[in-house]
């Protein structure tokens, strides 16, 4: 490969110099001020696999190897933070769960992990939802969703547990061969998602012996009180046809996911120490509904999920997928400074015009220029964004789309060096 | 023609809608005339779309009631409805590895609002079945979907394979989808590449006018 241009740039610093110079660069950048330069965050995803010709199942289920081409590319490109894959589906598979596809798993061994979207809850289900959403989550929709979990329909009201030492004579119910089975399966998957936190902690705490520091949205996952409706209970198709045949029980039950996402999330920070939570959207940007719908909709309880999370010391990471150029100005309603927003494909100059002030911005490289363009249009576009929406700080620079998988190798150099060089204040 | 009817329809009345094309048809409308008036609410439905009046609650909406009505209306028909004119022919799927179908299904419902015969071929579709297809069909337009970042490569294969088969010169191929643009395409060796359906249905029409 060619020689790298800002190979000079940290020489002779050790790991630990590096680590606080890179995690205060990108903490500076998270509350909206200047830091000494731009940081830059590689999330490599299926890249990783790709450049180091191992399949993307090994990739998924092999922590070592992952973990071993990860410090390898992230020594290589030299950014401030890296990431691996997203999500381990240790715990998916031993569920038997009915709504992710995993390379080798319903996919060729180098597919890409895809979500199955249903209508896994049905229009009558929203009864039962509002009335105990533990209840019916537990007791209908975890056997739907997890072949494993089948036998969990068999179990009495949950409500039951409150009748104290009277309701341990529900206890015997839970010997049926299929509710043992059902709970066994649980049990596997306590133990697969435990190992799989395990292995997330040690991939960071080895980034960070090596100089590298953590991503910046390393916390709990919440979702828009609309997209936790959508993504995996009503389906795009259910939930926009709630919009006009049941819009009081939607939003009824918007309410109630707001406070025990707010609960678990708190809790989780309290717990782990990490100060931020994740907030991927999906069903909210330009395109899938009117302006008059995202207010009454999708809007307030997301700013609310927000404002809460920012209450309690927690900084919402928010991925704006889609595009949302028609609805930037309801960001500014948000808390100056407490919010990081990353924007898949927004026209990212528009965004740091209206959203620049009130949270720090995330993201800017198209993925299809790193996959399709060349070293001198990589480089003409990166110096733009230095220069445009590094302006003043507040920008951590990375790709739109979370995930690398199809981007040259040699276009991703040409873009780090781009952003060394002009990135610098 | 029944106004009432083609008003309820594009104006959201789900449930009024469906009881008057009920009413309309126990009253001896003829069935054809019925569905030519939800094909005149369905161009109303769609051009508010355009307009950026409509969204996809909407679409869904019309979509949902087109088909209680049909159901209604299927009792009283005879046989094989009117042969509409069409304005050209179009072959559309999300590509191999990828399971996306939102964009795709709001290109389909544009371009048939618009006059076009539709022939959509679902998800993960493979570079194989689009040639057997494109032989099958006859199609003057193949437009190829896509949303994941991995689709760039198999919009290319698909490309490459209809040109193996003898096929690219006989179609115009147009690709789309949330991450696609104009870099998409050219690597994709695509004719053309639309930001959005109403882009599709522009870039099929001219297509049709220049032939």
């Amino acid at each position: 490969m060619a020689e790298r241009t800002s190979a000079a740039l940290d020489s002779g610093k050790t790991p630990q110099q590096l680590f606080a110079e890179r995690s205060k660069r990108l903490q500076d950048a998270l509350e909206l001020r200047q830091p000494d330069r731009i940081p830059i965050v590689l999330g490599f995803g299926y890249m990783l696999a790709e450049m180091y010709g191992i399949t993307r199942q090994e990739q998924t289920e092999n922590f070592g190897k992952a973990q071993e081409l990860l410090e390898r590319a992230a020594q290589h490109f030299q950014p401030d933070s890296a990431m691996g894959l997203f999500n381990d589906p240790a715990a998916s598979l031993a569920l038997g769960d009915r709504m992710t596809r995993w390379p080798g798993h319903g996919l060729p061994a180098n597919g890409s992990f895809q979500f199955v979207e249903g209508e896994y809850m049905k229009p009558e289900d929203y009864d039962a939802f509002l009335e105990d959403p533990a209840d019916w989550a537990i007791r209908k929709y975890w056997p739907r969703v997890f072949a494993e979990l089948e036998g969990l329909a068999l179990l009495p009201p949950l409500g039951m547990a409150a009748l104290g030492c009277y309701s341990l004579v529900t206890l015997g119910a839970l010997k049926a061969p299929p509710v043992a089975k059902a709970l066994q399966a649980l049990g596997r998957a306590i133990d697969a998602q435990a190992g799989a936190d395990a292995r997330a902690l040690e991939s960071v705490q080895r980034m960070a012996a090596l100089g590298f520091a953590p991503p910046p949205l390393a916390g709990s996952i919440v979702e828009a009180p609309f997209d936790f409706m959508s993504d995996t209970l009503r389906g795009m198709r259910g939930i926009m046809l709630d919009i006009h045949r049941r819009p009081e029980k939607l939003l009824a039950a918007m309410e109630k996911v707001l406070h025990f996402q707010l609960e678990y999330a708190v809790a989780f920070s309290r717990a782990t120490g990490l100060k931020a939570a994740f907030i991927p959207l999906h069903r909210g940007s330009d395109g899938f509904m009117s302006l008059a719908q995202f207010e009454k909709f999708y809007w307030p309880t997301l700013k609310a999920l927000q404002v809460g999370l920012v209450e309690n010391g927690i900084m919402p990471f928010v991925f704006y997928e889609g595009v949302w150029d028609q609805r930037l100005k309801y960001l500014t309603e948000l808390p100056r400074g407490k919010t990081a927003g990353w924007f898949q494909f927004s026209d990212i100059f528009h965004v740091k015009e209206v959203v620049g002030d009130t949270m720090c911005i995330y993201g800017g490289m198209r993925n299809s220029l790193l996959q399709a363009g060349t070293v001198d249009e990589v480089r003409s576009f990166t110096k733009k964004l230095c220069q445009v929406v590094g302006k003043g700080g507040g920008f951590i620079m990375s790709t739109g789309i979370g995930e690398m998988e199809g981007c040259k190798p040699e276009l991703v150099e040409a873009w780090v060096d781009a952003t060394h060089e002009y990135g610098v204040y | 023609m029944s106004e009432e009817l083609v008003r309820a329809i594009a104006d959201m009345r789900e449930e009024e809608a469906i009881a008057l094309a009920r009413q309309l048809l126990a009253g001896g409308t003829r069935p054809t005339a019925v569905l030519d008036d939800c094909r005149a609410a369905m161009q109303i439905v769609g051009k508010r779309f355009e307009q950026g009046q409509y969204f996809i609650p909407e679409l869904i909406l019309a979509g949902e009631m087109l088909k209680a009505i049909a159901a209604e209306a299927k009792p009283y028909l005879s046989e094989g409805g009117n042969a509409a004119r069409k304005e050209g022919k179009v072959l559309i799927g999300t590509v191999k590895g990828d399971i996306h179908d939102i964009g795709k299904d709001i290109v389909s419902f544009m371009l048939d609002v618009n006059g076009f015969e539709v022939k959509d071929l679902g998800v993960d579709v493979a570079p194989e079945t689009f040639v057997s297809e494109v032989k099958a069909f006859a199609p003057d337009v193949v437009a190829l979907s896509g949303f994941l970042t991995l689709s760039y490569d198999a919009m290319r294969e698909t490309v490459q394979a209809l040109k193996a088969a003898g096929l690219r010169d006989r179609v115009k191929i147009m690709v789309g989808g949330g991450t696609v643009d104009q870099q998409v395409c050219t690597y994709a060796g695509a004719d053309a590449f639309g930001a959005d359906a109403m882009a599709a249905v522009s870039l099929a029409k001219g297509w049709m006018g220049g032939r």
